[in-house]
């Protein structure tokens, strides 16, 4: 049974734990800390708060750090909440560019980089697995999920169409309880 | 600076999806049109950014940083994030108090397919950052597979993903 943390501190050391271990793409952490080590929320509860965090504007993870963190605590939740997530990797990427701006784009390096970004994209590919599993019997979310992927990954239209399209039909479908 | 603040205050607000979604239009605007940074420096900031840990606004910290020094970095990074998730601390009040209405459970039904078909897409962009390869797709597909099916650290995945980006994509 998930149970909430019990401080703002333990709120800030867990949003700085994913902060901490983020590399190619926070999503994936943020899922792991929140529902798996910490179990501060249930899977679907976390996916519930990721969809209304992704529907706004602006980084999804440091949104949802505030929306969980006023949920919790009040203002200093939701600070604590954003300060931890963003503390470390800005003091990382600030070194970062101090020490190695001019081997960032070297070839050794980039391909580096790059393989770890692409590992990171696979990371996201199984949390979407995870999330999804709750959905996997019901046909239309698995055509919903299908054309949103489809839509925004392989053809890559703008969020802003796509958005409203999805948005409109998966309300439909739920209200004919298909979802 | 307050332009700095502005100008990125204005694209957290446009930033649907996350911050990928701006990318060329904060290129536009950093680098044709204020001229903040070069394009050479602005492809060179961007690899930096990935190479740290957390999330990909810090890319702004960093044009911040460029134009300022540590007072930059901090007010590019609070235009990119403050206007967003204001808007979110407001929006998250609302969603909680609802948290029981009917049309509230019906929305989050609604909405939950959506948003994994997102994860997926945004997983799919991440791996694919020079189109779809046996290399990547190998690479992405394991990810995938372990973070899944084992409880490995996603660490150690990354860290073979470096590996293997060495061996294939230099």
């Amino acid at each position: 049974m998930p149970t909430p943390p019990r401080s703002v501190l333990e709120v800030f050391l867990g949003f700085l734990s994913i902060g901490a271990r983020s590399f190619g793409g926070v999503l994936p952490w943020a899922h792991r800390v929140i529902v798996e080590e910490r179990q501060w929320l249930a899977r679907a509860d976390f996916l519930d708060v990721l969809a209304l965090c992704q529907f706004l504007p602006g980084p999804n993870i440091a949104n949802m750090a505030v929306v969980l963190g006023r949920r919790w605590f009040g203002l200093p939740g939701a600070l604590a909440g954003f300060l931890g997530l963003m503390a470390l990797p800005f003091v990382w990427v600030l070194a970062l560019a101090a020490l190695y701006a001019d081997w960032a784009t070297q070839a050794d390096v980039r391909a580096v980089i790059m393989g770890i970004g692409v590992a990171g994209g696979g990371l996201f590919l199984g949390t979407a697995l995870k999330l999804g599993q709750p959905l996997a019997r019901k046909p239309m979310a698995l055509a919903i999920i299908a054309g949103c992927f489809a839509a925004v990954g392989l053809l890559r239209v703008s969020l802003l169409v796509v958005l409203p399209v999805a948005v409109v039909l998966a309300l439909a479908s739920a209200r004919q309880r298909w979802l | 600076m307050l332009e700095l603040f502005l100008y990125f205050g204005l694209l957290s607000l446009l930033a649907v999806g996350g911050i990928s979604s701006i990318m060329p239009e904060m290129q536009r605007i950093v680098v044709e049109q204020q001229q903040w940074v070069s394009a050479a420096e602005f492809t060179q900031l961007f690899a930096v950014s990935q190479a740290a840990p957390g999330p990909n606004v810090l890319i702004c910290s960093l044009i911040g940083w460029k134009l300022a020094g540590l007072w930059g970095a901090l007010v590019a990074l609070a235009g990119i994030c403050v206007p967003a998730t204001a808007l979110a601390w407001w929006v998250g009040g609302v969603w909680e108090r609802f948290r029981d209405a009917p049309w509230r459970m019906l929305v989050q039904r609604a909405l939950a397919p959506v948003s994994i078909g997102f994860v997926f897409a945004g997983g799919y962009v991440l791996a694919t950052p020079e189109g779809l390869g046996w290399g990547n797709a190998l690479v992405a597909v394991t990810s995938a597979a372990l973070l899944y099916a084992t409880r490995i650290s996603p660490l150690w995945v990354l860290a073979g993903g470096g590996v293997a980006g060495w061996l294939l994509f230099r």
